[in-house]
């Protein structure tokens, strides 16, 4: 049954349903080749990063073979120039651990209080303003951060450091400790029953916690104004700077994973009397807590892996600042040390001096590999919990 | 779904008398003796997705030229069954299929079938209308362009016959390169149904055409059906049965996979033989 | 706790919260202000005579009528400072000359020391320059002591010695303001042209002559006498000068300055298309902004077919399974891998295995390799967005799987995949670690034009060479306004190019809405 008389020029040679053996065939090999073309450029996408693995463990095992674990992982001296040459990279390892830790401890607090204002307090078109900040601060390119961190904050940091520190410090400090003490004196007299009586006690404890802590923040303040700081290209500079530059993962990853909690949980939390302040701390934030942790492995990745700013402020200075945690200090990361070494290095391939680098991209790459795991796995979980699967 | 008042009215909506191009009850077909007249033919013809069963061993006969519609409530595998006539349940891997199912004589499920000739002769329009976001004139010339149409002549015929057909020409011949996206919803759908006339099918499935349209553009869709019938054979699930008492000339009816009742849609509705449908038409259950 | 407590903390809390995305605003300002505020000043200037005279000469922009007037007129406001200068240079000549007879009673002696000051005294007269005679004789003194020393000493040695003792106090302070005047109005004229171009011109930007014009009144210098650090002292120049011809000059040049330079308000569009000139302390940033370009449009080159590709692949066709998951993780641990490894990997694999020359082609495709996760999930998620109808509706007019897939999932996905690719592309264009081994050269000819002579040569890049100018250059501190320059050319199209992802995006999502 076909319409003749309707007027439709189309007309199809091959008409007929069933194709021939050969069509068939021919139509079954085209599809497989196009498939397996396909299925060839999207391993090769894929499996870059297996090249990449290969390539590097290539040229970083002869430096092993060659010189061993013992002085790579072992000594701070680290004269790859020097005759006879010394590869320890222990300071260089201690430097990028350094700053990965200055940049969460930079990073952690800004982010998660912002995700969460991002989530749970602000409206929604407050939000849809406020994305571009994290946006802009994610596209800006690491050597304008490392820029910034030399020729603007590093002069800033050595002439008036110190103030800067105590500033910061007050401005931190008093509010928490406020905070703390109303907290604390609240709690602390929660077994008096009488109302006057609590109170009172109340009061007195709050000005006797206050008495004893502001003269101890104080001194730290003054301590730190006092502080004489030698060189503004030092770990607290690019600690910072890192910290920045891992706020707009933590802040999305970290707002997705507050988002994902869902709107029961909270209302629940809401119906037993609880504050926004509480159903958050409590409710919302163990539930989000893998998610969480995965942002923050996403920011140890980006701080560990930054290679310009802490190649261009950190003062690449190979030592263990001492004391060991004395942010003050200059120090050197491991991707400060490859950039900064391969020049001199590329042209004797072959040398320990090449491969030692190679050593600690390999280095690198195996750390990152682990948070990026880790981050996946953690994931991968929470979103099993919210399936109900585990 | 609402309940349907009985007794059962087999005009469109606001008429009086049947319409000259809507003779319902003119064409009388044999189910026994029309054998070269069926165009669809499942014999035992289950669907599976994974383990469970969505259409379970259905034997039916659709004829040519005329509107059948399948009835049912919801979730007992109208849309599965019907996209398994141009074999769209392809995209689904876990569907599976046994028994047989002829379309113009040939096996569906044949392995050296040609799909896409199959579904150039089995035009589909679905629940929502989903116009591709481009021009009017792109959206009806899609289906030809593909199936190798290269003038622009022969696709600017094909493109005013399709929409004459579809009763769309005269809103949309001023605008034929505005997005399609801007029409209103039944315009949509007529340009739904266009499209898949532009094609030359054989057969036109559609799946709760009207659902989505508002009573107006329902009207319009359902006179539609009723000019297009005996060019083209055409196959219309709905849950709305008292469309499926307007336009169609048989029914089935469908419950939970399996196919209870099939017959000319008068019988079905005045006087069905299980208690099931019955039920069902009465608005007692579904 | 009491619910009074309790409301404060959640007052606290939200207002933490809300602070914390304050700061985040207020770093961005911190950072980008300074950064714009300064670098436009590369671009928009007070540009002094000196500055159009270099344009013109370097790169033949500019009305060399007008210029010439105005060098003309800034010639002579500056003649009475030469004039100054000439006048106090002889009679300090004059003061030479007055040593003359008894250096020429010592060169008749017939012994070394004669021969010595006769030697000498060649290099003496008015022709030679007057500053190269002072150092002459000074050298001269301590000699002719070691020669006699004794009683029976000539006296003309005590008074030579006692001369030009005279004279080269005044000579040094001299030499420092004619250092000075040179910083700050380039050559005199009739003086040779020195080689190096900085040489060759005076301050060619407004606020670094005012900087000059302030070295010129006052003598800077640290004096530690006091407790700590010590403290900045200046002293006014034109006390080394009273009574001297010199001591006008100083009310002169303070009146005259501008007549001097003639500073005017200049757009110097040349900062983006001319070439730097002596390393990059006049001139442009041309030879960056077209290698950046060049390294970016590679990457996106070699990246872009790959990861659609690989996302249709992925969203279309792959079936869930091990193989698939695997390269799966495979992609996000690709994403995760830090930028100097892709660096590393570029000069491993590209240039050593590959034996590509460090240039175009290495470093676009080691950037290709990072951005190639970005663009293959953009893709993935624009592809899975467009709605299963279009998909259906294609399918069922007969469209094969692929031709699906042309011409319409890929047509409706294309603002995301777009969005994508833009912001791929800002990343591309501000990476510099996978591009140090693999593209990056300080000093490079500006890449040709022609995609086939520019593929095997170095470049300079606009992320590498802001960190180059900024920590190895060897008058870093005298250039940071082509730094600022820099660094706010590079946000500038970052921020452009994640801007017009930005609107993409809205577009879509406007789209999708109806
Ligand atoms: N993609 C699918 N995968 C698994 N089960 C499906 C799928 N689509 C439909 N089903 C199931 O098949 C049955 C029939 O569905 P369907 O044909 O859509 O019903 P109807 O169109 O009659 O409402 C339902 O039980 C439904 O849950
Ligand atoms: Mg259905």
């Amino acid at each position: 049954m076909n319409s003749s008389d309707h007027a439709n020029p189309l007309k199809i040679s091959s008409d007929r349903l069933i194709l021939s053996a050969r069509a068939n065939l021919t139509q079954k090999i085209m599809a497989w080749v196009g498939q397996a073309f396909l299925f060839f450029v999207a391993s090769v996408a894929a499996t870059a990063v297996l090249f990449i693995i290969f390539y590097i463990a290539r040229d970083a095992i002869p430096f092993f073979r060659l010189r061993g674990f013992q002085e790579f992982f072992g000594s701070t001296r680290w004269y790859p120039s020097g005759s006879p040459p010394v590869f320890g990279a222990l300071a260089i390892i201690f430097g990028s651990g350094l700053v990965t830790v200055g940049a969460i401890v930079v990073t952690a607090p800004l982010g998660l209080s912002a995700a969460m204002c991002l989530s749970d307090i602000l409206p929604f078109s407050v939000r849809q303003a406020i994305k571009p900040i994290v946006e802009i601060l994610a596209a800006i390119p690491s050597v304008a951060y490392g820029f910034f961190a030399l020729v603007v904050l590093a002069p800033l940091l050595q002439e008036d450091g110190g103030p800067i520190l105590a500033v910061t410090w007050y401005i931190v400090a008093l509010p928490s400790l406020t905070i703390g003490i109303i907290m604390a004196s609240d709690l602390l007299t929660f077994r008096i029953t009488t109302e006057k009586k609590r109170s009172m006690a109340r009061r007195l404890l709050a000005l006797g916690l206050f008495a004893i802590a502001l003269p101890l923040v104080v001194f730290t303040g003054q301590i730190l104004f006092q502080l004489k700081i030698t060189t503004g290209t030092n770990a607290l500079n690019v600690s910072f700077i890192l910290g920045i530059m891992a706020l707009p993962t933590v802040v999305s990853v970290s707002e997705d994973a507050l988002q994902a909690v869902g709107r029961e949980l909270r209302e629940g939390s809401y119906a037993l009397g609880a504050t926004r302040a509480e159903t958050i701390i409590q409710t919302v934030m163990p539930a989000a807590s893998s998610g969480i942790l995965a942002a923050l492995l996403l920011g140890v990745m980006r701080a560990l892996g930054e290679t310009m700013v802490v190649w261009m402020a950190s003062g690449n200075a190979a030592q263990i600042p001492t004391p060991w945690f004395n942010y003050l200090e200059p120090i050197r990361t491991l991707t400060a040390t490859i950039a900064g070494d391969m020049g001199e290095a590329d042209h004797v391939t072959g040398s320990a001096r090449y491969h030692v680098l190679f050593a600690m991209g390999f280095l690198l790459l195996l750390l990152c590999f682990v948070c990026n795991m880790l981050s996946e796995w953690v994931v991968s979980r929470q979103q099993k919990k919210l399936r109900g699967e585990v | 779904m609402n309940a349907t008042p009985t007794p059962l009215d087999f005009r469109p909506f606001g008429e009086s008398t049947p319409r000259p191009g809507n003779p319902v009850k003119s064409i009388h077909v044999d189910p026994k003796g029309a054998q070269d007249s069926v165009y669809v033919r499942a014999t035992d013809f289950s669907i599976f997705y994974g383990r469970a069963e969505a259409v379970c061993k259905v034997n039916i006969d659709i004829y040519a030229g005329l509107v059948t519609a399948i009835i049912g409530p919801s979730g007992c595998g109208k849309s599965t069954f019907l996209r398994s006539i141009n074999r769209m349940n392809d995209l689904i891997p876990s569907c599976k299929t046994s028994g047989q199912l002829l379309f113009d004589g040939v096996d569906v499920y044949d392995r050296r079938l040609d799909v896409t000739v199959l579904r150039k002769k089995a035009g589909m329009v679905f629940q929502k209308p989903n116009p591709f976001p481009k021009s009017i004139f792109d959206n009806i010339a899609y289906g030809p362009r593909l199936h190798g149409v290269k003038s622009q002549a022969q696709l600017a015929e094909i493109v005013e016959q399709s929409l004459l057909q579809a009763a769309l020409w005269d809103e949309v011949k001023d605008r034929l390169s505005a997005n399609a996206l801007g029409l209103s919803g039944g315009q949509q759908q007529r340009l739904c149904i266009a499209r898949a006339l532009a094609v030359n099918p054989d057969i036109l499935l559609m799946d709760e055409p009207t659902s989505a349209l508002d009573p107006n553009a329902t009207s319009r869709i359902e006179e539609l059906i009723s000019e297009l019938r005996g060019k083209y054979t055409i196959i219309i699930v709905t849950h709305n049965m008292q469309q499926a008492a307007r336009v169609s000339d048989y029914t089935a009816f469908l419950y939970e996979g399996a196919l209870i009742e099939y017959g000319e849609t008068r019988q079905i509705f005045t006087n069905p033989t299980r208690k099931h449908t019955e039920d069902y038409i009465t608005g007692r259950f579904g | 706790m009491r619910i009074s407590t309790r409301k404060l903390l959640d007052r606290s809390f939200s207002s933490v919260g809300v602070i914390s995305i304050a700061l985040m605003g207020l770093i961005l300002l911190v950072i980008l202000v300074p950064i714009f505020r300064k670098g436009i000043g590369a671009l928009v200037f007070e540009a002094t005579v000196e500055h159009r005279r270099l344009i013109l000469d370097n790169f033949d922009h500019g009305d060399d009528l007008e210029l010439a007037a105005e060098i003309k007129s800034a010639r002579e406001a500056r003649q009475p400072v030469y004039e100054m200068v000439q006048a106090f240079e002889s009679r300090q000549q004059a003061k030479i000359d007055s040593l003359r007879p008894d250096l020429e009673t010592l060169a008749e002696r017939d012994d070394s020391m004669g021969r010595l000051v006769a030697r000498r005294l060649k290099r003496l007269g008015p022709d030679e320059d007057f500053l190269e005679q002072v150092e002459t004789i000074q050298q001269l003194v301590p000699r002719l002591r070691e020669y006699g020393d004794g009683d029976d000493a000539p006296k003309e040695i005590a008074a030579i010695s006692s001369g030009i003792t005279r004279i080269t106090s005044q000579t040094l302070a001299f030499a420092e303001l004619k250092e000075v005047l040179y910083d700050l109005l380039g050559p005199a004229p009739g003086e040779p042209m020195p080689q190096l171009t900085r040489k060759q011109y005076g301050q060619t930007r407004w606020e670094k002559a005012r900087e000059t014009i302030d070295h010129l009144f006052f003598i800077e210098r640290w004096d530690y006498s006091g407790p700590g650090m010590g403290t900045l002292v200046r002293e006014p120049r034109v006390e080394q000068f009273r009574e001297t011809e010199i001591e006008p000059l100083f009310a002169y040049v303070e009146g005259h300055a501008e007549a001097m330079l003639q500073p005017r308000w200049t757009l110097y569009w040349g900062f983006l298309t001319d070439k730097p000139l002596d390393s990059h302390i006049f001139g442009g940033i041309y030879p960056e902004l077209i290698g950046t370009i060049y390294l970016t449009l590679g990457a996106i080159l070699f990246a872009v077919p790959i990861g659609i590709i690989a996302a249709i692949y992925f969203t279309e066709y792959a079936k869930a399974g091990r193989l698939i998951s695997f390269l799966r993780a495979c992609v996000s641990t690709l994403a995760g891998v830090p930028s100097i490894v892709f660096g590393m990997f570029g000069l491993a694999f590209f240039l050593n295995v590959w034996q590509l020359p460090k240039g175009v082609l290495a470093g676009s495709l080691t950037l290709a390799l990072l951005i190639l996760p970005v663009i293959i999930r953009a893709s993935e998620e624009a592809i899975r967005s467009v709605p299963h109808t279009y998909r259906e509706a294609a399918l069922s007019l007969g469209a094969g799987r692929w031709r699906t897939i042309v011409t319409v999932i890929l047509p409706a996905a294309l603002p995301g995949i777009l969005t994508g690719i833009v912001i791929s592309m800002g990343r591309a264009a501000g990476e510099t670690a996978p591009i140090i081994f693999t593209a990056a050269a300080s000093v490079a000819a500006p890449l040709s034009l022609n995609p086939l002579q520019a593929w095997d040569q170095p470049t300079a890049a606009l992320s590498w060479n802001i960190y180059n100018l900024c920590t190895e250059h060897e008058a870093a501190d005298e250039i940071r306004h082509v730094q600022f320059g820099m660094v706010a050319v590079l946000i500038t199209v970052v921020l452009a190019l994640n801007l017009f992802a930005i609107i993409l995006r809205a577009r879509i999502a406007k789209k999708l809405k109806g």
